[in-house]
């Protein structure tokens, strides 16, 4: 019935929130090339959104800007949310694979970034007082993402709609299960590490005499 | 060789000398400049201000008060030093000082060069002659011209107005003592610690027990009440607090500690009688400043008032004094800015630190100097600032502990600011160009100067230069509204070149469409 290209059938389940990821799923498509390339963008519109605001609208100016926080904010949490939800999932007998997760979960975030970019542009021609103007873009691409997260988790594990949303919350606390264990393991590491820097000094330190 | 070395020995003896003398030359501020940016971090800065002078009692001539031939002989055995003295008073109308030397007992009358022109340790005609601990007092003038006293004589537990009818006697003219039908007085608890007269006689005494606010008498001594009290601060434990009483029986209130607030420790009033209060608690964020009018009522209770920070913004230590110090606010003065307009700043001082912070009224943070004392004891520094007070654009602060008292005169940038700052004040934007340039280029951190720049650039029509200023200035607000002046000018003036590049577009995507209609049912065909 449809035969589109990749970048086809991205348009195709944007616009057609009801039955896009349904058909992205029957006829087996989605790139995982893309849906990096969607996260790298969202990456890229959070620093955009950081730092190529009209100055009008930047109400909290930085002296210093580091990127890494909004590392964590796009990739790190895009991926605690795919390994998240195909954790969750997979218990409650969802029939989505890892690589679908991921490839629906990029797909979703598309209109967010598109809002992102627009307002920021329009950040840059607009005054305080047409604010409207800016937020609407905003506001009106992470309402149809979210519209669209909700209906691509649907899709790729076959729930319920009431389903889904318990997943989604419950894909949620696994997310900051996952970031609390993450952020454990990397001091339990770095006091190995500082243990053996501490060996090999000392060591150093006898053979100098 | 030799030769060499000798040669390299002259320079550098040469040298040698050169740089002590340029470095006697040079004598620093016993203080660090610094000045708060627009991220509230200190930054360094000029001085606007240098010590002129440190006047300890020698050199005011106290040694004439224990001299029997002289006119001003008090007794044998007057001390020659300041002791503890805690007030300070400028009466600009007879140009004289007034001192409160607390350890003495004693009220000090000084010329405006500081040197001793009265004492008084008695006041003729009251049951208890001499004072006790007098810790703070006001001077106003009579109608004859004599100076007419105001002193918070704390423990005799009273106010005394009296007449300085010659330099050693005081007439007493009405004493303010606790009111007598208040159940909420005992005389050990009602200690004024200092003194305000406004315009129409109303005495206003600080009472470190109270906290209802200054005790208010009316010029015929009767009490009327109190005035100007601070909020509590919110705290989280006074929040967990007002959690805890919504369920405790009456038991468990009537044990339960109450939240007070901490009661302001001294004021100022100024020339328009508003009265200006500062709060000597620790770090508190709460009424640490407030500006009340006549009816006690705080005008700096706004949203922009409330965001108004005083004393020191972050934990700032020092080099020359190796702790970190907590604001404390003691004491403050309202001093004229300039005499091109009759403007005002509020000055501070932290007796924690020894810092005097100079405000404009719009809470602008015009200069930050002085110091607490460091281990080398260097003129200009303080153990125990205890007052402060000014004339003209001179500061002056009265040391409790090194009994002197520091003259603080204005540096050449402290004018330029003063002037620039004044003309803002004024609105006189474009008149203030010039100093706030040059401000810039002795200090390009001066946050000041970039508003008023850019106030002026707005005025002026530049608005590309406005929005420059505003954003170096990290304000958004004026920035924006620089900005829609900006575009507006620029649409208006590239109207054709718009609507043509517009037309082209549109003709374009016209021409775009009839070709790809064209071609699409070939490919129809074709199939």
């Amino acid at each position: 019935m449809y035969e589109f290209s990749e970048l086809g059938w991205l348009k195709h389940v944007i616009f057609h929130p009801v039955e896009g990821f349904e058909d992205l799923r029957w006829k087996k498509k989605g790139s995982l090339k893309y849906a990096f390339i969607i996260v790298a963008l969202l990456f890229v519109a959070m620093v955009a959104q950081e730092r190529l605001k009209g100055f009008q609208y930047t109400e909290d100016p930085q002296k210093f800007f580091n990127v890494v926080p909004l590392i964590v904010q796009s990739v790190v949490y895009f991926a605690t949310w795919v390994v998240g939800n195909w954790s969750i999932c997979t218990l409650l007998d969802g029939e989505g694979t890892m690589k679908k997760v991921c490839i629906n979960s990029a797909y979703a975030l598309v209109p967010y970034i598109i809002g992102t970019y627009i307002s920021v542009f329009l950040t840059n021609f607009m005054t305080l007082d047409e604010s409207v103007w800016v937020y609407i873009f905003e506001y009106v691409g992470l309402g149809w993402s979210v519209i669209l997260m909700i209906q691509g988790m649907r899709a790729v594990h076959q729930y319920s709609f009431s389903k889904t949303i318990l997943s989604i919350i419950l894909t949620l606390v696994a997310m900051l299960i996952i970031l609390f264990l993450a952020i454990l393991l990397i001091s339990l590491f770095q006091q190995v590490y500082a243990f053996f820097y501490q060996i090999y000094t000392e060591i150093t330190y006898r053979i100098r005499g | 060789m030799n030769k060499f070395k000798k040669t390299l020995s002259i320079v550098l003896a040469a040298g040698l000398v050169f740089s002590t003398t340029a470095v006697a030359a040079s004598a620093d501020e016993p203080y660090v400049s610094y000045n708060y940016d627009a991220w509230n971090d200190a930054i360094p800065s000029q001085s606007g201000y240098r010590v002129d002078e440190v006047v300890a009692g020698s050199s005011m001539g106290l040694d004439r008060l224990s001299d029997p031939d002289d006119e001003l002989f008090l007794s044998e055995a007057a001390s020659d030093s300041l002791s503890g003295a805690s007030d300070i008073y400028y009466e600009s109308e007879l140009d004289e000082f007034w001192v409160a030397d607390t350890g003495n007992n004693r009220i000090l009358r000084l010329d405006a060069d500081l040197n001793v022109i009265g004492a008084y340790d008695t006041v003729s005609g009251s049951d208890t002659e001499n004072f006790s601990s007098p810790t703070g007092l006001f001077v106003a003038v009579t109608d004859d011209g004599l100076p007419l006293v105001y002193i918070a004589d704390t423990s005799n537990a009273r106010v005394v107005r009296a007449i300085a009818e010659t330099s050693t006697l005081l007439t007493v003219d009405q004493e303010f003592v606790k009111p007598e039908d208040s159940a909420l007085y005992t005389s050990s608890t009602f200690n004024p610690t200092k003194v305000l007269v406004d315009s129409t006689g109303n005495v206003y005494a600080v009472e470190s027990s109270v906290t209802e606010g200054a005790v208010e008498f009316a010029s015929d001594g009767e009490f009327k009440g109190f005035y100007g009290a601070n909020r509590v601060e919110v705290t989280a434990a006074v929040v967990a607090q007002r959690v805890w009483r919504m369920f405790a029986s009456n038991e468990q209130l009537a044990s339960m500690e109450r939240n007070v607030n901490v009661e302001f420790a001294n004021f100022d009033i100024d020339s328009e009688g508003f009265i200006y209060t500062v709060t000597e608690a620790a770090n508190t964020s709460t009424d640490a400043v407030k500006k009340l009018n006549p009816a006690g009522y705080n005008i700096w209770d706004t949203t922009t008032g409330n965001e108004y920070k005083f004393g020191d913004l972050v934990d700032f230590t020092t080099a020359e004094v190796d702790e970190s110090f907590e604001t404390r606010l003691t004491d403050l003065v309202i001093s004229d800015n300039l005499v091109i307009s009759d403007n005002m700043n509020i000055n501070v001082l932290d007796y924690e630190s020894g810092r005097i912070f100079q405000y404009d009224q719009e809470n602008n943070l015009l200069f930050v100097f002085g110091s607490k004392n460091s281990t080398s004891d260097q003129e200009g520094t303080f153990t125990a600032p205890n007052a402060i007070e000014s004339r003209g654009e001179k500061i002056y602060v009265i040391d409790g502990k090194k009994n002197d008292i520091t003259v603080f005169t204005e540096t050449q940038f402290g004018k330029m600011v003063h002037e620039a700052a004044d003309l803002y004040a004024e609105g006189k934007y474009e008149e203030a160009k010039e100093p706030w340039e040059e401000v810039l280029s002795r200090d390009g951190g001066y946050w000041m100067a970039y508003m008023g720049l850019g106030k002026a650039a707005l005025n002026e029509g530049n608005y590309e230069e406005a929005m420059d200023y505003f954003e170096y200035a990290e304000d958004n607000e004026n920035y924006d509204k620089a900005y829609q002046y900006y575009r507006e000018e620029f649409l208006s003036r590239h109207f054709t070149a718009i609507i043509v590049i517009l037309l082209i577009i549109i003709v374009a995507i016209v021409v775009w469409r009839i070709i790809a209609r064209r071609k699409k049912p070939k490919k129809k065909g074709g199939k």
